[in-house]
């Protein structure tokens, strides 16, 4: 309790025992005292945040003791008791400590100063060993005669053409028709349509892997039944559901394909408004097979199997009441099999080249 | 040409705005380039339309024209419309049907006709495979009212048909039952879905409403992006809760997505449940019979809105299921009871 209160003297006048974490109590106390020192102005001032720890009874012990001690410092050494000598050899035991933790800190930092500047120093003679190197390839590269490539490059071409190949890798894919990316619930895949070596549009069906197996959103068009394959194979065989999605979807852009060629490119062939429902399965049109005076055909395409391009059942059949005569009756039956076996626009292709063919043969 | 189809075009063409007044009658299609032409659309809307009367009488046009001309301006405005949404079903084991829209057309308007002699029926084809219908209802001895139509929005291949909400509520049992025979499906039934954008319940219903699957990297986690916008921020400034709005914005992401929302006008929620409460005693909770109340959340865009509650601090993320299922589950109208 003695030297407590010693240190608490000691720790008023200095302030260094409350550094810590909060510099802000130590403010406010200097303050106080500092407020103190000016108000009253005696040694009393010292024991501010000693007396403040100390019960108030044993304050003023304190003070009736330490009296003499504070009344013989200004004036020098032999004066005062034993105490007053212990207190000085304390005092000078803590100025020597204080000064040689101070004196370690410090060489502490410099050391650490001296490894930073080391390490720094290293980065340096680093980086001016590359740029010496960058400088000498391209030196290198600009004298060779013949310039090889991948040391000519900057490093942005090679980039560049390291991502086009990615890409092209990522193309080369979407051609097989199906492919797929993982995302961060399941899969996504991308099932990419295309009819007789045209590419036509991709669906994407994205897939929760989960306990059991779920669709999460997809872009498939309403009309083709995805609800009830996948009610049928997603949980039970996976492969045959993406399989037949797949054929589905093909042989729908198949056969929406064909009905807006036909629709664009013979519409001069077509003698009304060509009727489809949304899953072309059902092609109803009238049209002449040449230019010029010949009978209208009307014809019917349906297509019973959703899963191919060609029509289940063809039936042709000649506008107007009147008996055909042979030769048109032969061609109605040809226009059948040819709706039947070949895809709708090459037949009418077809047509458009006999047609010119005709138109030869009669300028010449 | 009639006196009472001169005045139904007459009114039509009232109810147009004047800006659009060109693009529905080109729409139309009945009236030729022309006659068009010498529209003067600086006059008065009086005076505008009895000149379109004029130019249709020229023409000899008939009830089915001028209905045509009803269904182009419907189709131009159908936000004005509540549309209901109906839900066919076909029985097990019917599989193909070679949907021919010419076929349903004839059965729909015989049917009709079978069941109310004073009807008309209208057609018109529409994108992505839709087909408009226009029904006019009368009875047995009185003649179809033309302005009180009811609109069908049929979508072949799929069971679903989108209704315009009518007045005549009698006439919707044989509506139906129409909608049913003449696509070949045995049963419909009313979705508890009901908006005025045409376009989102299309969206909803078949599940169009997210369909940005070209994102390669949805995976960025969010703390680049928002370090990406801090660097224009002072750096001495420090958000205290940026852990917690990172989190709020997850998962606001993960329920909602990123894509627009499909638009909606309210949300309705009927309950019928007991009292529930921690204390024990009090006069409800006694009471057997279950308490009914009804909770209905209306804005210009429900789903945007709901979107951003959580980030604006208003409610906790995640929000309660009932409130972000309705995209999902295709409903707005929910029944809650006690299980």
């Amino acid at each position: 309790m003695f030297l407590y209160g010693w240190s608490a003297k000691h720790v008023g006048s200095g302030g260094a025992g409350f550094e810590g974490e909060d510099g802000g109590k130590v403010h406010r106390i200097r303050g106080g005292l500092s407020e103190r020192r000016g108000a009253t102005g005696g040694p009393r001032d010292v024991w501010g945040p000693g007396a403040a720890c100390l019960p108030g009874f044993l304050g003023g012990l304190w003070e009736s003791a330490m009296e003499p001690a504070n009344a013989s410092r200004p004036d020098g050494e032999p004066h005062g008791g034993v105490l007053a000598h212990l207190e000085r050899l304390e005092t000078q035991v803590n100025r020597s400590r204080t000064k040689s933790a101070e004196r370690q800190r410090a060489q502490a930092e410099g050391s650490a100063l001296g490894a930073r500047i080391q390490k720094l120093r290293r980065l340096r003679d680093e980086l001016r060993a590359e740029v010496q190197r960058r400088r000498a390839t391209v030196k290198a590269s600009t004298d060779s005669v013949q310039p090889d490539q991948t040391a000519g490059m900057s490093e942005q071409d090679v980039l560049e053409r390291r991502w086009e190949h990615a890409k092209a890798i990522l193309q080369a894919y979407r051609f097989t028709g199906l492919s797929g990316r993982l995302t961060s619930r399941g899969v996504c895949v991308r099932i990419s349509t295309a009819f007789e070596e045209h590419l036509l549009e991709s669906y994407f069906v994205e897939l929760v892997i989960q306990k059991p197996l779920r669709i999460h959103r997809h872009s498939v068009p309403a009309f083709i039944p995805l609800e009830k394959m996948a009610a049928q194979y997603l949980q039970s065989d996976i492969r045959h559901f993406l399989f037949s999605l797949c054929e589905q979807l093909n042989a729908y852009a198949g056969r929406k394909f064909q009905a807006d060629r036909l629709q664009g490119d013979f519409a001069a062939f077509l003698t009304g408004p060509l009727q489809r429902n949304a899953l072309c399965s059902l092609l109803s049109f009238t049209y002449r097979a040449d230019s010029g005076p010949s009978v209208a055909f009307s014809a019917r395409l349906l297509y019973e199997d959703l899963t191919v391009t060609l029509p289940t059942r063809v039936t042709v059949a000649c506008e107007g009441t009147e008996a055909l005569s042979r030769s048109w009756e032969h061609q109605r039956a040809s226009h059948e099999t040819l709706f039947s076996t070949k895809p709708l626009h090459q037949v009418f292709a077809s047509f458009a080249r006999e047609g010119e063919k005709l138109d030869m043969s009669l300028i010449s | 040409m009639d006196e009472t189809v001169a005045e139904f075009i007459r009114r039509t063409v009232l109810k147009i705005p004047m800006s659009e007044v060109m693009t529905v009658l080109k729409a139309w299609n009945f009236l030729s380039e022309s006659q068009l032409q010498t529209l003067n659309l600086r006059q008065r809307k009086d005076s505008l339309a009895q000149s379109v009367v004029l130019l249709c009488e020229e023409k000899c046009a008939s009830l089915s024209d001028a209905a045509l001309l009803d269904i182009v301006c419907t189709q131009v405005h159908r936000h004005q419309k509540i549309w209901d949404v109906y839900q066919m079903s076909k029985g097990p084991g019917e599989d193909l049907d070679l949907f021919d829209i010419e076929q349903f057309k004839s059965s729909f308007k015989k049917i009709l006709e079978r069941a109310l002699k004073n009807v008309t029926v209208s057609f018109r084809d529409a994108e992505e495979n839709a087909v408009w219908i226009r029904v006019a209802w009368g009875t047995q001895y009185t003649k179809p009212n033309q302005y009180k139509p009811t609109y069908v929005v049929y979508y072949s291949h799929t069971p679903y048909a989108f209704t315009s909400s009518s007045t005549l509520r009698s006439n919707i049992p044989l509506l139906g039952q129409a909608l049913t025979v003449a696509s070949k499906h045995h049963q419909i039934v009313k979705m508890d879905l009901r908006s005025r954008y045409l376009d989102s319940l299309k969206a909803i219903v078949f599940k169009q409403y997210n369909q940005n699957f070209e994102i390669h990297n949805p995976t960025t986690p969010l703390q680049e992006r928002s370090l990406g916008l801090d660097i224009n921020t002072d750096s001495r400034i420090i958000h205290e809760n940026a852990v917690e709005k990172d989190k709020v914005q997850r998962i606001t992401q993960e329920t909602f997505g990123d894509y627009p929302q499909p638009r909606l006008e309210f949300a309705q929620y009927k309950l019928e449940t007991k009292f529930k409460s921690d204390l024990n005693g009090g006069i409800l909770a006694d009471r057997e019979e279950p308490l009914r109340c009804l909770i209905k959340f209306s804005s210009p865009h429900l789903l945007e809105a709901l979107k951003s509650l959580a980030p604006a601090g208003i409610a906790d993320a995640p929000l309660s299921p009932l409130l972000t299922c309705i995209p999902s589950r295709g409903m707005n109208y929910f029944k809650i009871r006690d299980k």
